[in-house]
């Protein structure tokens, strides 16, 4: 080694003040730059939460003239997917301040936000094409009009927001169950989110965080099974086909739903007969 | 999840796994070779001041050795990924600082910059996205030199050197007048930065004490 420890070092209070300095620049810098990012990433995440919630107030909304399930679906997608566009240009307005060998250096900071659009953007994916948003899909979202990432996608983010997704999956299929065509929606997520349990099973040992959520998609998955156990039980009982089946619930639902005042006082009726007291 | 994406994951992690164990294995090496620099450093605390050179001396080596791991390291890491490897090492690398810096202390009572300790270490400029002393580690390394300092203080004295603990002071409230320069946030640079404080308390009664006594050889410092 031809360096000499000797040469150079601070033997001064001025000399010292001085370098850490420049280390105060170099600290304040990054410090400013993680704010910003964290600020760009709750951003993210409020946009993507705002689509998580439009594509479930499309694919639930009562419509005049029913259509089959997978126009609305991929209305819903389309919509869904334009929204998105919106939290893509916040990712590519990082671009910059994760270049390079900076973006690992941030990459924590950016995680959160790129979690909940991964979320938002395969939920919108699975009710377009009823299949999971592969790795290269996403980064491609990611990517400029050349095809150049805004920044590398790792693969735990892509992994931890996947497994978000099936908590969306189950509050879709439960409040489908209540619609016309909702239950063979139901039972299309029970098998789709099995099967996404499965695939991320063998993964968790990579992954902590992967871990947690695996326990949640768990319960996810169980409150799905449940719900189209007790449907399949009840439909077990009537030998008509499951639109039939639509046919006598929305006809009945809908009378009611119509003359509520008449049949609210008729559903009280029965209660005076039994002894006509106060119903303490 | 379609077998062509399920693929591409396993093979990714696959790599990442392999890659790491890779890493690992040279920050042992780094963590062996700090150690025994340590272990070495800590007879200062009962080596006279005149036989203190020899002893230096017998760490150097074990120091320019360094730059074997870290042209290791640097080569294993892929590029831009510094950011992302680089807690598996901080350690040991700020270890190497604090050995580096107290070295230089005791050889000429001055701080020895990033700039030295990055190129004792062989760190070289072109490794910048996969290997580099930051400012935050090379901080660490020095909070350490006075920690170690302010226990100097004490032995020293009881060595029969009265005259290091005030070169320790005057050292270290220069240090901290660095320190006192940044803005720093609620991290653990913080917290250790808070702890120089009762390091400069403990070095201050040292000193005290050696001139309440008349201890000190001349009182040439203000």
């Amino acid at each position: 080694m031809a360096e000499q420890p000797q040469t150079g070092s601070l033997k001064s209070r001025t000399a010292i003040v001085v370098v850490f300095e420049t280390f105060r620049n170099e600290l304040d810098e990054h410090n400013d730059r993680r704010e910003r990012l964290i600020k760009n990433s709750r951003d993210v995440t409020n946009l993507s939460k705002k689509v998580i919630f439009l594509l479930h107030r499309i694919m639930t909304e009562d419509e005049p003239t029913p259509k089959p399930n997978n126009d609305r679906a991929s209305r819903a997608a389309a919509k869904g997917r334009e929204k998105l566009k919106e939290v893509q240009n916040l990712f590519a307005s990082i671009r910059g301040e994760v270049e390079g060998d900076r973006f690992w250096r941030y990459q924590r900071n950016v995680s959160p936000g790129l979690q909940e659009y991964i979320e938002a953007l395969s939920f919108a994916h699975y009710l377009d094409t009823g299949a999971l948003i592969s790795f290269n899909q996403v980064q491609q979202s990611l990517s400029d009009e050349h095809g150049v990432p805004y920044f590398p996608l790792t693969l735990e983010d892509y992994l931890l927001g996947l497994s978000d997704l099936t908590g969306e999956l189950m509050r879709y299929a439960i409040s489908a169950i209540s619609q016309r065509g909702g239950r063979t929606i139901a039972r299309e997520v029970c098998t789709f989110v099995r099967s996404c349990r499965a695939d991320f099973e063998t993964l968790t040992p990579y992954y902590k965080e992967l871990r947690k959520k695996q326990a949640v998609t768990s319960q996810s998955l169980q409150k799905i099974e449940d719900a189209t156990y007790a449907i399949a039980v009840r439909t077990s009982e009537y030998d008509l086909p499951p639109e039939m089946l639509d046919d006598v619930v929305a006809m009945v639902s809908g009378s009611y739903g119509r003359g509520s005042g008449e049949d609210q006082s008729q559903r009280k009726r029965p209660r005076p007969d039994d002894d006509g007291g106060d119903d303490d | 999840m379609d077998s062509e994406n399920l693929e591409n994951i396993n093979q990714m992690l696959e790599q990442d796994a392999e890659l790491r164990e890779k890493i690992k294995d040279q920050v042992t090496e780094f963590d062996k070779k700090t150690r025994v620099m340590t272990g070495l450093l800590n007879k200062i605390h009962s080596t006279p001041t005149n036989q203190l050179p020899a002893l230096l001396d017998s760490v150097q080596p074990v120091l320019y050795s360094c730059s074997d791991v870290t042209a290791e390291i640097a080569d294993l890491v892929p590029a831009n990924q510094f950011w992302r490897w680089k807690d598996t090492w901080c350690n040991s690398l700020r270890n190497a600082v604090f050995v580096a810096t107290l070295i230089e202390f005791l050889r000429s009572e001055s701080l020895m910059t990033i700039q030295q300790v990055s190129d004792i270490l062989g760190i070289q400029p072109s490794w910048k996205d996969r290997f580099v002393l930051t400012a935050e580690d090379y901080l660490h390394g020095v909070i350490s030199l006075v920690n170690e300092l302010s226990r100097l203080a004490v032995n020293a004295v009881t060595m029969g050197d009265f005259e290091q603990p005030i070169k320790i002071s005057n050292f270290v409230k220069d240090i901290f007048a660095g320190f006192s320069m940044l803005n720093l946030k609620n991290d653990t640079l913080r917290r250790r930065y808070d702890s120089l404080k009762y390091d400069m308390k403990k070095i201050e009664e040292v000193v005290y004490d050696v001139s309440l006594r008349k201890l000190a050889p001349s009182t040439r410092d203000a």
